[in-house]
């Protein structure tokens, strides 16, 4: 039996934290009020000592678990492999962050860390005695357009089971299990004039599988007429993309469960209905419940679309809860 | 100009930031603040291009000191500059070395800077998403 619990990514509420609406103290204070019972805190976004978590920041976070009761759960990493101007990091150099990241995560008292795929299988695995050692698991994360049944992710499972380490997993964002267009994308290619009949032409191309470069030459002369309309159809085919039906994917979701660690509750919009009207929850979470997993699901609203962050975060945290309640 | 995100939350240069400084009591030059247009910050080394042009006249990149945590760089280390780490919501300062000051009233700082983003990769052989941090402002100097 499953016991999830909801979190959010304090990546959520990044727009107000940007624009100086909220600072730390209030994002933690405002997910908080949203139901959350741990957050996800994305180094590079948020921890002022970064790639170092400093005493004081310990004692901030330890003051806000006590003022409001919840404390970080996951340390979302970035694997900034291009960071250095004439070469990409090596592969020594990765795991060498890779470990710093580790170090922080276990400071600030995570036990989960996000690492991204720019770290290859090979690194992941050398990771296992750090993540051991600091009792932090470290779990790459699953982003569309990878899923739990593409071969990059395939290449993981087969060296995480060769090392045998509980440590070395993944975080899958359900962004990858999307079967309707990019809600945002789509809008603003419709407010960039671009007529819905061509939006609906490029998505079945989508559907229909057709290959990237194919769908480029059907949609060329409309794209020509309508720029913005190139940039909806990389997004299609790129990190937002979708297909008819998610049960393959699913299916591989379950296979990996026992390496998932923490999962991203991916939203772009959730109406008023509670309803993600890109990803399918109500299949989603039925699968999640009815496994052996044990931990979180931390809400990630990417703000695309000038959606009021407080707002979505908040339906969509609404939402899990009332699907996991459901699905009981 | 080729394709690059653009991520804006504030502004690039920041109202009500310019100002002259001052060494042994002259005014050295002038100064103001900006922010990184993006929702993490960077370390200074993923940044490919960086110029500062005031009232339309293109600043020399040695009279060019960027200034954060505490320290000063000159646009040319950038790239040396992998552990130098540019919070989101910390502004830096651009000091620009410029004997008597900008005169009273208001300036034009257009700021170019763009950066790649390290951990997103377009392409083989380290090409990276290009990411438009630029920014215009008119400021009146304070002194």
């Amino acid at each position: 039996m499953a016991n999830v619990k909801t979190g959010i990514t304090l990546f959520s509420l990044g727009t107000p934290y940007l624009k100086g609406e909220l600072d730390l103290e209030g994002v933690i204070r405002t997910a908080a009020e949203m139901g959350a019972e741990g957050y996800e805190i994305v180094a590079a976004q948020m921890i002022p000592s970064y790639p170092y978590v400093s005493d004081e920041f310990v004692s901030f976070v330890n003051k806000c678990k006590e003022k409001y009761g919840i404390s970080p759960i996951c340390y979302a990493a970035n694997m900034d492999r291009g960071m250095l101007r004439d070469r990409d990091l090596t592969e020594d150099e990765m795991v060498a962050r890779a470990i710093t990241d580790i170090v922080s995560a276990n400071k600030l008292g995570c036990t989960v860390m996000r690492e991204q795929y720019l770290l290859s299988p090979q690194g992941l695995a050398r990771l296992a005695p750090y993540a051991e050692a600091y009792n932090v698991r470290v779990g790459i994360e699953i982003h569309n357009p990878e899923s739990p049944i593409t071969q990059s992710i395939l290449d993981y499972v087969k060296v995480i089971e060769e090392t045998g380490s509980k440590y070395l997993g993944f975080v899958p964002d359900f962004g990858c299990f999307a079967t309707k267009p990019n809600k945002p994308y789509w809008d603003r290619a419709l407010a960039a004039g671009a007529p819905v009949e061509l939006l609906e032409k490029m998505a079945q191309l989508r559907y229909d599988e057709v290959p990237q470069d194919k769908a480029a030459e059907i949609m060329m002369p409309d794209m020509q007429k309508y720029p913005v309309l190139f940039g909806t159809l990389s997004s299609m085919y790129g990190f937002v993309q979708f297909r008819k039906s998610c049960k393959d994917e699913l299916e591989g979701l379950k296979k990996i469960m026992p390496y998932c660690f923490e999962m991203h509750g991916k939203c772009h919009y959730v109406d008023e209905n509670l309803h993600e009207v890109s990803i399918p929850y109500e299949e989603i979470i039925p699968v999640i419940a009815a496994s052996d997993y044990d931990g979180f699901i931390v809400t990630e609203f990417e703000d695309e679309g000038g959606y009021n962050a407080v707002e979505q975060t908040t339906r969509h945290v609404k939402m899990v809860k009332k699907l996991l309640a459901e699905s009981r | 100009m080729a394709f690059a995100m653009r991520m804006n939350f504030v502004d690039v240069v920041v109202s009500d930031s310019l100002k002259n400084y001052y060494v042994d009591g002259k005014k050295m030059g002038y100064q103001f603040d900006i922010r990184l247009s993006y929702y993490r910050g960077h370390f200074l080394s993923v940044i490919d291009e960086f110029g500062v042009t005031v009232d339309g006249f293109e600043v020399p990149m040695e009279r060019i000191k960027f200034c954060i945590n505490g320290k000063e760089f000159s646009p040319a280390e950038f790239d040396k500059c992998y552990t130098e780490f540019w919070q989101v919501i910390e502004p830096a300062t651009v000091r620009v070395f410029y004997p008597g000051g900008l005169p009273e009233g208001e300036h034009k700082i257009d700021v170019k800077l763009m950066f790649r983003s390290p951990y997103m990769p377009i392409g083989p052989d380290h090409q990276y998403m290009p990411v438009d941090s630029c920014g215009s402002k008119t400021l009146a100097v304070a002194d």
